[in-house]
């Protein structure tokens, strides 16, 4: 059908002042998102909490749809597929004992050094009910949220490596960017030499890293991992590899956003630094080599029973043992015992 | 036509006044709910889009600007994405629907869907350079490229869909001029 078929309603409806001022109100709504980019949060989770119980019902027959047509893509090259998963698990091995002895290793290098210990990860296994793929987004829908502790920032990770960050958490539901979002900024590490970057997502399949440093070259094949700076990102967690695309260093990418059904939140909980016990030698006076310094004497309210002719002051000089603690009185006791040893000279010995 | 008494009743003639911007709200809904047949791999299409090209180009009366407002409004809040972009977008495609009205509703067959992409490379392209304003780099082109596509293959069952509800619903109770 065209549209000249119909007829047409001339004059009805956009005057030039009503469409100058929804544009008016439209620039300002953009000015505003940015000003305030949380605007619409508390309505998205409340609509994402709503939708969740349909989500769940529709995405069961689309996933067995999803789950049959890939299958259906991978029926003839099943045997090949299988003569590469028998050769990708042997060598996986090896590096699961390699791995295994490094970890014990590293266990006791930590404990000869006394190491701080990591922060404690905790996490929470949520389904993804749903994503969205728009030409200037890309997010995940998952189904927890603040009811299972979740929290804005927190990572996101399936089997394979980090996925994206929770950027908005509802009741039920969680909302997900995807670490190749136009809005996803995070810092990595990128191994070996420890080079420090920053992934940024922009919408294509694999983030651009920009290195802050000069002179730092980065090689494809790099590994790519959190750095955990400013506390928000656990360390050390799998992002992907590093090429060149030509024209930037991009990271490929080890986990499938597209593909993942079930992933894991997780929540860093930062240890708080365990001290060692104090002791009196840690005391700056007597690093010092000064006496600590006594605690006044607590005064005493109740009166003692009077000798004949004498004052309260002359009683209480005569008896200056009953106002120390016991404690000090043990130690002044054993170093006036010890006070002769220490008097001889090796001499005299 | 049979039981044409009850297109004059004012409950029917207000709720068929109703009917564009509720199938734009509609559209949009159902264009983010967050379920994807192809696993994410093809771009939802603006589903929202298309009624308010469609009735503003036909019937403004009915898809006034600020129902484009909205029903971009809608669009941000469903999407996740920066709020006011799509609003902005739909108002600045509303705007050139608006000034070439003339030119695209006498388009038939191809020319129809062609104009129809013609508001909607607007649209994009307004959200485009928003969107590369609001972050001060520029977003990939391929995506766009490809929802634009898709978009355009969606309209032509969206046409004809809308077309049998401007004839059988909305034109008979609304035919006051």
């Amino acid at each position: 059908m065209a549209n000249g078929s119909l007829r047409l309603a001339r004059n009805r409806g956009g005057t030039p002042i009503s469409l100058a001022v929804c544009a008016v109100l439209a620039v300002i709504l953009v000015l505003l998102g940015r000003v305030q980019p949380t605007l619409f949060d508390r309505a998205r989770a409340f609509a994402s909490d709503r939708a969740a119980p349909i989500l769940e019902v529709v995405r069961v027959p689309l996933q067995k749809v999803e789950a049959w047509a890939a299958g259906l893509a991978n029926i003839f090259n099943v045997y090949q597929e299988n003569l590469r998963l028998k050769e990708e698990n042997s060598r996986l091995r090896q590096w699961q004992n390699a791995a295994l002895a490094l970890e014990q290793r590293v266990k006791r290098y930590r404990l000869l050094l006394n190491a701080v210990p990591d922060p404690e990860i905790g996490s929470v296994t949520a389904h993804v009910i749903g994503r969205s793929n728009r030409p200037f987004l890309n997010t995940m829908i998952l189904d927890a949220g603040r009811r299972q502790h979740l929290k804005s920032g927190e990572a996101v990770v399936d089997d394979r490596g980090m996925i994206g960050r929770i950027f908005l958490a509802g009741d039920h539901t969680s909302w997900v960017i995807l670490l190749t979002d136009l809005n996803s900024r995070i810092p990595v590490s990128i191994e070996p030499g420890n080079t420090q970057a920053i992934m940024t997502g922009d919408n294509s399949a694999a983030p651009i890293l920009e290195v802050s440093g000069q002179g730092i070259h980065l090689r494809t094949g790099q590994q790519i991992v959190t750095s955990g700076d400013g506390a928000l990102l656990p360390a050390g967690l799998s992002v992907g590899k590093v090429f060149w695309d030509g024209g930037d260093f991009r990271a490929g990418l080890y986990a499938d956003a597209g593909h993942s059904d079930d992933v894991r939140v997780l929540d860093l909980k930062l240890p708080a630094e365990q001290l060692p016990p104090v002791s009196a030698h840690d005391l700056p006076v007597t690093a010092a080599g000064l006496a600590p310094l006594t605690p006044p004497p607590p005064k005493i309210t109740q009166p003692a029973p009077q000798p004949a002719g004498g004052s309260p002051a002359t009683a209480a000089a005569g008896h200056p043992s009953t106002m120390e603690p016991p404690a000090q009185a043990a130690a002044k006791a054993q170093t006036q015992t010890s006070a002769p040893d220490s008097d001889q000279s090796p001499d005299d010995q | 036509m049979p039981g044409h008494e009850l297109y004059n009743l004012p409950g029917l003639r207000f709720l068929a006044a109703l009917v564009p911007f509720s199938l734009a709200i509609i559209g949009t809904v159902a264009a983010n709910f967050p379920i994807s047949v192809t696993n994410g791999f093809l771009p939802v299409p603006l589903f929202g889009l298309m009624p308010v090209y469609f009735w503003g180009l036909l019937r403004p009366d009915l898809m006034p600007p600020w129902a484009a407002l909205l029903v971009g409004l809608s669009e941000d809040l469903l999407s996740g994405g920066a709020p006011g972009i799509w609003a902005l977008s739909f108002v600045v495609s509303y705007t050139f629907i608006d000034r070439q009205r003339d030119s695209l509703a006498s388009l038939a067959g191809y020319g129809a869907i062609l104009g129809f992409a013609t508001a909607l490379l607007i649209a994009t392209g307004a959200a485009f350079a928003i969107v590369a304003i609001y972050y001060w780099r520029l977003p990939p082109i391929a995506p766009v490229i490809v929802s634009i596509a898709i978009n355009v293959l969606w309209y032509v069952p969206a046409l004809w869909f809308m077309g049998k509800i401007q004839h059988y619903l909305v034109g008979p109770l609304r035919s006051d001029f």
